[in-house]
């Protein structure tokens, strides 16, 4: 039977061993470094791009949903959608005033691509929404300079305009958009209000965007053959699902549809950008698991590798060792422990490796490249601990050939002499 | 059989079988060694000297014949039983020292004790003892590479004699020394026989074995002479 203290020495010899072989160990853990450096940037990458969509649903609002001819999850075919008759202002109307179960429902009227223009700047491709005032109320119209519009504004049709964080960024990097005016499509608007960052990296789109009044809107793009959308905000998460209820009756009486005919519109939630989301966890998930499984099989090898050349070159110590009394499972345990010991330093190596490649990108690449934003400048903990296991783990599978090598050397090799 | 006899072989023989040929190394090897015997197995390269300590020391097993350490059957143990054999009741000097290069002197002779799972502090105070007795206490925590041939040798002596084993093996123990501290290495032994251990010295130099009491001279695997050395040098 093997003793606990021929456990805790062949624990201690594999580590003295490590520890006077230094550079060699350090090449050994070369591979796993690589291997788990990858483990490690991709768990930072997805949770930095889950982090991002929790943070942009949060500020959107979880409990907001958009009725609309159009379907934001891309599940539906174009033809089917384009074929939808439009929304009309009047139906809008009718839903916003039947609704009962919600907080707050407002119409909304897009014009996609617009340009704006600012002196000699040029800004294309926002997207101009009119709504009701009362869009101010929720999180999506909630404001970090000025003020949203009034009752008033709405009602006189005033060219008042609130900015999206990315055309007030953009336009002003100085910081002094209010008050100014600004053409959007060729008509002045006077800058009252720039509404709070939403989006993060990926979903920044929602964040090139600007407000006016629905009358405004109306009066300067015109009225007829536009189809409405309508911002329905539930109150809560748990209310969610009682509202969307509600909302998808209303609107199919509304539309006049036959129990059993499909719906000709679609109710949007903040959620349906998971979709999208989920497309890139897995194009990052796919791309990340081949090259760590790739980098594993290079790192396995490397240790593999290692340990082969450093059980030859220590046959003789190892024959020594077996004459003064060491088991052939001593000596197996040994050297399964010195590859574990490897593999983990690999891993802790990369945990510094990829910390630091963390934190340059958080403080420094961001400056250069936005769009990094969403991840965070520290590895997380957690992933630390992962590493670990997988790398003890990798540790003993590769260490397990040579050990079994080694554990079987002759005794005898300490009498010979070259 | 005897309670008295330590070894005993009857028709030990070795035969390495190389790809083309085979070496008999050893051929019907008939010995008898007591407990508390010095003995020097003499003879030229190539006669086998290093074989035979090595089955006798429990690192190798014959080709045929059988051999009792103590009474007992050593072709019945396996590998482990073996090694607990090596470890407790066998003391290895060797030619090359054979001492961990990179380990201190303490860390080499704790190594049999380690290996019998001798508590650290109880394995510190016997190294450091062992260390004492072959005159190195000053040089506890030097490596091998800081120490002269002679020195390495004590350690090595050191280390054989640190687990208390009753035999000890040294296989040209001076080979590597020059005369004097070779006498010196001889002196330890002689101590070590004095206390009641039994010593085999294989050799090829008249001047060191005529310290053994016994000589066993080998010729190409064939014991060819085997007697009691009238007056052994007194080291
Ligand atoms: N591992 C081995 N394989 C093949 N031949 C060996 C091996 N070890 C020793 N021999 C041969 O056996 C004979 C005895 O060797 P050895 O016991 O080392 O002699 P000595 O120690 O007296 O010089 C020699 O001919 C040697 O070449
Ligand atoms: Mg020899």
């Amino acid at each position: 039977m093997i003793k606990i203290f021929e456990i805790r020495e062949a624990f201690k010899q594999a580590l003295d061993s490590i520890k006077v072989n230094r550079m060699r160990s350090f090449l050994a853990s070369l591979g796993v470094v690589i291997g788990i450096s990858f483990v490690l940037l991709m768990g930072w990458v997805l949770s930095g791009l889950d982090k991002a969509m929790s943070d942009s649903f949060k500020m959107m609002g979880v409990d907001v949903m958009y009725v609309d001819k159009h379907d934001w999850s891309g599940g539906k075919s174009w033809n089917e959608v384009r074929n939808r008759p439009n929304i009309t202002l009047q139906q809008a109307n009718k839903l916003i005033e039947s609704l009962q179960s919600v907080e707050l429902a407002v119409p909304v009227a897009r014009r996609w691509q617009a340009e704006i223009k600012y002196g000699p700047n040029k800004y294309q491709g926002i997207t101009a929404q009119g709504t009701y005032y009362q869009f101010g109320y929720t999180p999506g119209g909630s404001i970090e300079f000025g003020r949203f519009f009034s009752e008033n504004e709405d009602q006189y049709s005033s060219n008042v305009v609130c900015l999206g964080w990315k055309v007030y960024e953009t336009m002003f990097p100085k910081g002094d958009a209010i008050g100014k005016t600004i053409k959007i499509e060729g008509h002045n608007f006077l800058v009252i209000g720039v509404l709070k960052k939403q989006g993060t990296t990926f979903f920044d789109f929602i964040d090139n965007i600007v407000y006016m009044p629905l009358s405004t809107f109306l009066k300067t793009f015109g009225k007829f053959r536009r189809t409405f959308s309508i911002a329905v905000k539930a109150g809560s998460e748990e209310n969610l699902d009682n509202a969307r209820a509600e909302v998808e009756g209303k609107m199919r009486i509304i539309r006049n549809l036959q129990p059993g005919e499909e719906n000709d519109f679609s109710i949007n939630e903040s959620k349906a950008f998971e979709d999208q989301v989920k497309i890139i966890r897995t194009v990052v998930w796919s791309v990340g698991i081949g090259m760590t499984l790739l980098s594993f099989v290079v790192g396995i090898i490397g240790i593999i590798n290692v340990m082969f050349v450093s059980i030859f070159e220590r046959t003789r110590e190892i024959g020594i060792r077996k004459a003064l009394g060491a088991k052939k499972r001593t000596i197996l345990l040994q050297i399964v422990f010195e590859a574990m010991l490897l593999s983990l330093l690999g891993a802790i190596i990369s945990f510094f490796f990829t910390s630091f490649i963390a934190y340059i990108t958080g403080t420094i690449i961001i400056e250069y490249v936005p769009q990094v934003e969403f991840l965070s400048p520290f590895m997380p903990y957690d992933l630390l601990i992962i590493a670990s296991i997988i790398s003890i783990f990798v540790g003993i599978f590769a260490g397990l050939v040579p050990a079994i090598r080694a554990s079987n050397f002759d005794p005898v090799i300490a009498l010979r002499y070259e | 059989m005897d309670n008295n006899i330590l070894i005993k072989t009857e028709g030990l023989s070795k035969i390495y079988q190389m790809e083309s040929a085979q070496v008999i190394a050893l051929k019907d090897i008939n010995l008898e060694i007591k407990h508390n015997e010095y003995v020097a197995i003499m003879g030229p390269s190539g006669s086998g000297k290093t074989t035979l300590m090595s089955i006798l020391g429990c690192l190798d097993t014959p080709s045929s014949g059988s051999f009792y350490l103590d009474g007992v059957d050593v072709s019945s143990l396996d590998d482990n039983q073996l090694a607990e054999i090596r470890n407790k009741k066998i003391g290895f000097v060797f030619q090359t020292f054979n001492l961990l290069p990179r380990a201190n002197c303490i860390k080499n002779v704790e190594l049999p004790l380690i290996y019998s799972g001798v508590a650290k502090e109880e394995r510190y105070g016997k190294a450091v003892k062992a260390l004492e007795d072959v005159g190195l206490g000053d040089r506890m925590t030097h490596k091998p590479t800081e120490l002269s041939g002679g020195q390495r040798q004590r350690v090595a002596v050191a280390r054989a004699l640190v687990n208390n084993p009753s035999l000890i093996f040294a296989d040209e123990p001076t080979g590597n020394l020059d005369t004097k501290t070779g006498e010196e290495i001889m002196k330890l032994f002689a101590e070590l026989w004095k206390k009641g251990n039994s010593i085999i010295l294989v050799t090829h130099e008249e001047d060191i074995a005529r310290h053994a009491h016994r000589i066993i001279k080998l010729r190409d695997g064939v014991v060819i002479d085997d007697f009691r050395n009238p007056n052994p040098v007194i080291a």
